[in-house]
């Protein structure tokens, strides 16, 4: 089975068939991963880190965690790859239904809350936690947090995932409103890196993207080009 | 003959009618007419926008409607029936793409569409859809389609077709004309469409609306100045036709 994150075995024994197991094979019920998004004037930045695990095994290196629903709505992916995709593709299928319907391209709240409505009723379910993001020409660049209970709140900022822990304060301190797109990729990138840097379930590369009313810009930050810091 | 068995669906009558379905069919025979060509790049879809009357808000009536990005439909009858269906087909595209991950084909929607209405020519109680479909668009390999379904269930591919009031005479004058040559051009599709329309619609021009579906691109509908411009030509080149006529005898 494998995770977008750690290991998640539900009943967290040491003990199977009789032997003991060592403690990194059962994991804590923090979702891992670091993804991030941030809504700037025009568009919005989100960010994801690219290591799927199986207990601590990597199952991939080089995931894509910035998963595309419209052309200009995508989401951040945290918690089970299995969940997370299931519900991507049934927002997919809702919301090319909807903007058919509705004969434009759908509004980032439209998708934040079909993920909520999953989210929510299938709650006992489910293990996801996701950021929604994208451009429409009604709010422009928009940030939606759907993490593990259901709830869907609008932020500017939002962080995710289990190296997210690591960096609220780095990201109080370093986030102004009204960044640029340029400052906005670094701070994205610089986050990821720490995060990344302490998360042992984080890790691999820095996967960006740039949505705006034109579309995707996406931008891979492999390992020797990330942002280093304090390493001590 | 009609008169005892035309009650329920699910009678036949002894000379092997199912009078409901042909019922149906006089409905699709009174409904505005919808006329379609497949090109070699293009596939057009035209109908005949019913007049509006005085202080009715003339909406762009959706009688060509989007079924999935690459998938356009128009239709001749019940307008009413034809919301059902489509609605249908809508969750059924998106449904398909969902479980196989693949858009679907132009025949596997028109199949679905036709295995719908055939059901209602075999149910207790329920009358058969008195709508007749011309659907259209690319498949992802990129060969074009063009298909009919009738009420009765049966569907056919069609490389030009029409359907509704008059759709015989349209249909002749698409035999009379069609050729692949003439259809390799996407110009040469829509003047063909419209010609052909143009036969059998009152007052022209401004009671048509085309529906262009190119390849990989999203469905266009043509706008008022375009299509004049279009009749513009073609009546012009009628003219020319007319004087050559005129000069021969």
């Amino acid at each position: 089975m494998a995770f977008v994150d750690r290991a998640y075995s539900g009943l967290s024994n040491n003990i199977h068939g009789g032997f003991e197991v060592p403690d990194w094979l059962s994991a804590e019920h923090s979702t891992g991963t670091s993804i991030m998004a941030v809504e700037y004037n025009g568009g919005v930045v989100i960010g994801a880190d690219s290591r799927s695990t199986t207990g601590s095994y990597i199952s991939n290196r080089f995931t894509d965690k910035l998963t595309q629903i419209t052309e200009h709505i995508y989401c951040c992916r945290s918690g089970s790859s299995a969940d997370t995709q299931a519900i991507a593709n049934i927002v997919r299928y809702h919301l090319d239904f909807h903007s058919i319907e509705l004969g434009e391209p759908p509004l980032v709240e439209a998708a934040a809350n079909i993920f909520r409505e999953l989210c929510y009723n299938y709650r006992d379910s489910l293990m996801a936690g996701i950021i929604v993001a994208g451009w429409d020409k009604r709010r422009g660049g928009q940030v939606y947090c759907v993490p593990l209970g259901g709830m869907c709140v609008r932020q500017p900022l939002a962080i995710g995932g289990s190296g997210s822990t690591y960096v609220y304060g780095y990201v109080d301190a370093h986030f102004k409103k009204d960044m640029s797109k340029k400052e906005c990729l670094e701070f994205v990138t610089n986050t990821l890196a720490l995060a990344m840097s302490r998360d042992g379930s984080s890790g691999g590369v820095v996967r960006l993207a740039d949505l705006t009313e034109k579309g995707i810009e996406r931008f891979t930050v492999l390992g020797d080009q990330l942002p280093r810091f304090y390493e001590g | 003959m009609g008169s005892r068995y035309d009650r329920a669906i699910t009678v036949f009558s002894p000379d092997g009618h199912l009078l409901q379905v042909e019922y149906a069919q006089e409905a699709v025979r009174k409904g505005s007419t919808a006329v379609g060509v497949r090109g070699s790049d293009v596939v057009v879809l035209g109908v005949e926008k019913k007049s509006v009357a005085k202080l009715q808000e003339e909406r762009t009536v959706r009688k060509i409607c989007l079924l999935d990005d690459h998938v356009v439909m128009a239709f001749a009858g019940l307008t009413a029936d034809a919301r059902i269906l489509i609605n249908r087909a809508q969750i059924e595209c998106q449904s398909h793409k969902l479980t196989v991950e693949d858009p679907v084909t132009l025949e596997y929607i028109t199949r679905y569409i036709a295995g719908l209405k055939q059901k209602y020519t075999q149910s207790n109680g329920r009358r058969p859809f008195g709508i007749s479909c011309l659907l259209a668009g690319f498949d992802y390999d990129g060969v074009p389609h063009l298909y009919q379904t009738e009420p009765s269930g049966i569907y056919y591919e069609w490389k030009a077709n029409a359907t509704g009031r008059s759709a015989k005479t349209v249909r002749e004058f698409l035999e009379k004309y069609y050729t692949e040559e003439l259809v390799s051009t996407e110009k040469g599709t829509v003047k063909l469409a419209i010609r052909a329309l143009l036969e059998v619609v009152q007052s022209g021009r401004k009671h048509l609306e085309i529906a262009v579906m190119r390849r990989g691109e999203p469905m266009q509908m043509l706008d008022v100045e375009k299509i004049e411009e279009y009749v513009v030509e073609i009546e012009k080149e009628k003219e020319e036709e007319a004087e050559k006529k005129k000069q021969k005898k």
